[in-house]
């Protein structure tokens, strides 16, 4: 009664034994298919390799050998795709694209879906795509990155990659896609209601709109349950047959002949008129949610059995035999045949090995086989051409703000496949200027404002990325980061570690953020708080006190992605950016010439002020800046030396170079900028109490857990010159 | 008790040595029926026949090395081989095969029929009758323990790549033999790479009286097959069969007409891939045994390094593929007697 994955079986060979078939829902038929028998049973075979699969995947579950049981049962109308889409078409895919993936796989000789996939199911570390680090539908030699996602946070990247095809054209870049290819993208019915999802659909209408092509194809395989949670009746044709610039198509996903035809039409769209399709594909849901998913809580068994009966294998077996394809038999012996056959492969598949330590499982967090080198440094000749009159400035002291700007500059020189893009970058050049002028250097197909929406930003940026680009997305202000923060925290930092560094989505993401702006912005414009980042494995966090220092450090994480493939976040303090003078005004020590070309910061590598022994302060971003303020004054007030560390990296942290660096120092204080709690100040603290022998004297002064006002008191509750002398002073026990 | 699930794997050219003489030499009457029909064909095209040919006195290189002998002797010797499996205890899940035997494999998996069979592999195997193109050498890439070397494929690589540079020389990988590649060319290709790979025993080693098969030098013997041989011979197998590239033919899902297409064409004048058709055939089918036809046994060493690329059932060098061999052999060579014993 509860097992229904036993009932579907035993009706399969019951139905088509006795001729109880379904009727269709659709009139589509075999000879206005354009397949031929071959072909039609082809996909049959796909969609019963696909079932036995998920019925295999119960019996392992049962015997404590499979780990993941959300299966493709009733969504086998999907193996069309596999066939339709081109193995170099980047497929974006949801968790019940089993037959999708099966018959995706025969598009690459010698390749072996059956044994893959098993070994997803049971987690074995030779899996080829994630090394059993998840059960994910991925492969790299047929441009399916994998999946993890339940939540539509895979649409935003789809659609950027889609952007990215005739972008390299127009460029003339060799990326990863041929300049015909389409981008395709499932999801559920459930998760087409996702904020996520919506953006993505948003973005792609909104580029198609001003006659950029955009190659997608939506497809929403619509189960019309999201768990247990009934979609409205129509509500997704509803939702989605009239939306601006997307062409909507829909197909009955238990007629193979119905998909196949509307999903041919779904592709002429895509590739010829490089345009966004929305392919909505009706079908069921068989063997509930998941293994542990018992659908008769929620819904009645009529409902149950209703479904059961309108079964895509029952449909598809029925469509065989009354087009003499196969007879009843025929149909039976591929359906127990295959049983047989994905039977012996899943029993020698359990014996294959696990993943069992931490370290073999943290060890693709970041790719570390370098996959390209940087492209040679330009000559001063082809740099000044570039730069214009600017090149002669180049040895005078600029704040921070041009400085990055011109070190972007050199990087869109040296490396072609950048791209530099977020709200307001082009023509404005960005809120702060960083981005001045490299419209008019580098054109609008290299630089280019988006829709005011950071979810598109990032999700093109990990697009762009997959196909070969470089991206150098930008996010206005830091607190603008939280609505998009899955992007990279869900998808871009993970890409590495569930494909063992096979795909990667290099990128910096610039962010202008954290305090100190003297009144103005409030909390939206003043964050401070970089916790959203710093819990994300394998991320770089960059935080440069001034300009030099961030075109050093620039350098070395646009190398770093390119060279290995890396997630960089690169947080621009914006009350620096045009700060000049560091102890007195016009003093333009804050201010510096623009670093030679050879000159870069190592990962992890940070600066020390001073040698004292007294008093260290470890630092970072606005904190470097307060901190040697209040050390000058410290040193003239009370006769003490001391050392001032700005860490600039926050992730990596090269722990023994600090702690070896701390070793002999009297007293330490962290300043931290952002809120306390969570903040980078307590980690530093906590390494310190850890491993430093003896302990000396330990502080931390940091920002409030408060959010910055408005005016006059919008740096009440941050660290400053006063505030860093008075707590050294009681540190060190120098009363008044 | 449960039938164990076999694929059979059937060999190419060169498998046939002087010690298989006489191999056709047993009690069958389907297999003498089958010899009676290909002897009566051999007579009509003026060719010395099947009984004749593994009846000699002598084995002589210069007669049953020759395509239009050695080939039709090859399949009758794994026809004999196939025939002999018990098929009340063994269960064929797949067939597949070694360059030529991919023609067997074809009429075992009922592609072909004993007729059809014969014409194709005959009328294959006297395509260079008159003159040969090219040649085919083979070079190993392991090492002693049979585990692939890289530095040793990319030398292969690179030698071809230079040989390939030189005017009027003309080379390229022929087929992935476990630890072997086959390479072929013409004859100014072929002698240059024999004088780039370092010398490692007998290797690299010439073959005998074979053409550059599967390569695009064939192009001719190609076209030239597609005007013989009519579609109309192959069907629907009924056994699934993997080709040389990997490709699994499913008895209901093959295309007969891209079967036909696939068998003259690309198979021709395209690396035919046996390790990666073997592998398919482990990882897609999981069989209890692999059982590798005779005549000879010339591809258990090629066999054995193929199940050490995969580590399949563990074993990861040539040691532990003996040890598996001497305890249970996964792999049956029939070509072996006293394994041929264990599935007859």
């Amino acid at each position: 009664m509860f097992n229904r994955a036993e009932v579907v079986d035993t009706n399969f060979l019951k139905f088509v034994k006795e001729w109880q078939l379904p009727p269709g829902r659709s009139q589509n038929a075999f000879k206005d298919s354009g397949l031929t028998a071959a072909e039609a049973i082809d996909l049959f075979e796909s969609q019963v390799i696909s079932r036995h699969l998920d019925l295999q995947a119960r019996l392992l579950k049962g015997k404590n050998e499979c780990f993941y049981t959300i299966g493709s049962s009733g969504h086998e109308g999907n193996a069309v795709f596999g066939k339709v889409f081109r193995k170099t078409d980047m497929a974006f895919l949801h968790y019940r694209s089993g037959a999708m993936m099966v018959q995706r796989y025969k598009q690459l000789a010698g390749s072996t879906p059956i044994y893959d996939l098993l070994l997803s199911f049971v987690a074995s570390s030779e899996e080829p795509i994630a090394g059993g680090r998840h059960k994910v539908f991925g492969s790299l030699p047929l441009l399916v990155p994998p999946q993890t996602s339940t939540i539509a946070s895979h649409l935003p990247k789809a659609v950027g990659a889609a952007l990215s095809i005739n972008r390299a054209k127009d460029l003339n870049l060799n990326t990863v896609m041929p300049d015909d290819s389409v981008v395709l993208c499932s999801f559920g019915d459930a998760s087409a209601n996702h904020s996520t999802a919506l953006g993505a659909f948003n973005t792609a209408g909104w580029v198609a709109y001003q006659k950029i092509k955009m190659p997608i194809v939506f497809i929403c395989e619509d189960n019309r349950i999201g768990i247990s949670v009934k979609t409205p009746e129509r509500w997704i044709e509803r939702s989605f047959s009239s939306r601006p610039e997307i062409n909507y198509i829909k197909c009955d996903g238990l007629n193979l002949f119905d998909v196949y035809i509307k999903t041919k039409q779904a592709e002429k769209i895509a590739r010829e008129q490089r345009r966004p399709v929305f392919l909505h594909m009706e079908t069921v849901r068989l063997l509930g949610h998941a293994g542990s998913d018992v659908e008769s809580t929620y819904n009645s068994i009529s409902e149950i059995e209703k479904s059961e009966f309108d079964d895509p294998l029952l449909h598809s077996s029925r469509l065989l035999i009354e087009n003499n394809i196969l007879t009843q038999d025929q149909a039976i012996d591929i359906y127990e045949s295959m049983r047989e056959r994905i039977q012996a492969v899943a029993n020698y598949v359990i014996t294959r090995p696990k993943l069992l330590s931490s370290k073999d499982v943290a060890a693709t967090i970041i790719n570390t086989k370098k996959l390209q080198e940087a492209p040679k440094l330009l000559d001063d000749k082809e740099r000044e051409k570039i730069w214009g009159r600017d090149f002669e400035k180049r040895d005078k002291p600029h704040h921070m703000a041009k400085l990055i700007n011109w070190g972007l500059t050199d990087i869109m020189a040296q490396y072609p496949n950048t791209l530099v893009f977020g709200e307001d970058v082009a023509k404005k050049g960005g809120v702060y200027h960083v981005t001045d002028g490299l419209l008019a250097k580098f054109s609008h197909k290299r630089v280019f404002n988006s829709p005011l929406d950071e979810q598109a930003i990032i999700g093109a940026a990990l697009g762009f990325a997959h196909n070969g680009f470089l991206p150098i997305p930008e996010v206005q202000f830091l607190a603008y980061i939280h609505n998009a923060e899955d992007q990279v925290r869900g998808e871009g930092s993970t890409l590495s570690f569930f494909s063992q560094g096979q795909f990667n989505n290099p990128m910096v993401l610039r962010i202008a953020g954290l305090a100190y702006q003297k009144g103005f912005g409030g909390h939206f414009h003043n964050d401070n708080s970089l916790a959203v980042f710093r819990d994300i494995p394998g991320v770089i966090i960059a935080v440069p006190s001034n300009g030099a220092d961030a075109v050093r450090m620039m350098r070395t994480c646009v190398k770093h992605a390119y060279e290995y493939g890396r997630v960089v976040v690169f947080v621009e303090p914006i009350a620096l950016y045009m700060t000049r003078d560091l102890h007195q005004e016009g003093d333009k020590k804050w201010s510096f010439p623009y670093p030679e070309l050879s000159e870069a910061v190592e990962l992890g590598e940070f600066a020390t002020y001073g040698s004292g022994k007294d008093l260290t302060i470890l630092t970072y971003g606005n904190g470097t800046y307060y901190s040697l303020q209040a050390v000058k004054e410290l040193e003239q007030k009370h006769n003490i030396k001391t050392k001032v560390i700005d860490l600039r990296w926050i992730a990596p942290l090269e722990k023994e170079k600090i702690l070896a660096e701390l070793k002999e120092s009297k007293h330490v204080v962290v300043v931290e900028e952002c809120r306390k709690t969570g903040s980078f100040g307590e980690a530093l603290l906590a390494l310190m109490v850890e491993y430093m022998r003896p302990l000396p004297p330990v502080k931390l002064i940091a920002a409030e857990d408060c959010f910055i006002p408005l005016g006059l008191a919008a740096t009440s509750g941050l660290p400053d010159k006063e505030s860093i002398i008075r707590g050294c002073e009681e540190l060190i026990g120098i009363t008044k | 008790m449960k039938k164990q699930r076999v694929v059979v794997i059937c060999p190419g050219r060169g498998s046939y040595t002087k010690s298989e003489l006489g191999y056709l030499n047993f009690p069958s009457p389907e297999l003498a029926q089958a010899i009676k029909y290909m002897d009566e064909q051999k007579s009509v095209l003026g060719e010395m026949t099947i009984s004749e040919l593994d009846g000699a006195d002598v084995f002589k290189g210069s007669i049953h090395t020759k395509g239009h002998n050695a080939s039709a002797l090859i399949y009758a010797c794994s026809l004999a081989d196939f025939l002999k499996i018990n098929r009340e205890k063994y269960d064929i899940v797949a067939v597949t095969g070694n360059s030529m035997g991919w023609y067997s494999a074809l009429a075992f998996g009922q592609a072909l029929d004993h007729q059809g069979a014969f014409k194709v592999i005959n009328t294959m195997g006297s395509m260079m009758k008159e003159q040969l193109i090219g040649g085919q050498i083979i070079y190993p890439v392991v090492d002693q323990e049979w585990r692939i070397e890289p530095s040793k494929t990319n030398l292969v690589m690179m030698a071809l790549e230079k040989v390939n540079s030189q005017t009027g020389s003309e080379v390229y990988i022929s087929i992935r033999l476990g630890g072997y590649y086959v390479l072929a060319g013409n004859r100014q290709g072929l002698n240059k790479l024999m004088e780039l790979l370092p010398k490692e025993g007998d290797y690299p080693f010439q073959l005998i009286n074979h053409g550059a098969f599967h390569t695009p030098m064939l192009q001719e013997v190609s076209e030239s097959a597609f005007k013989t041989l009519s579609p109309k011979l192959f069907h629907k197998p009924t056994i699934p069969m993997i080709d040389g590239r990997g490709v699994i033919w499913t008895p209901y899902g093959t295309d007969v007409d891209e079967l036909y297409g696939y068998t003259l064409g690309h198979q021709v004048t395209e690396m035919y891939d046996f390790s990666c058709a073997v592998t398919v055939a482990l990882k897609e089918f999981a069989p209890d045994k692999v059982i590798l036809l005779g005549p000879g046994n010339s591809l258990g060493g090629a066999m054995g390094q193929i199940l050490i690329q995969n580590l399949w059932r563990n074993i990861n060098n040539k040691n532990a593929f003996t040890a598996c061999q001497e305890q249970e052999p996964f792999l049956v060579s029939m070509g072996i007697a006293e394994q041929q014993k264990l599935v007859i």
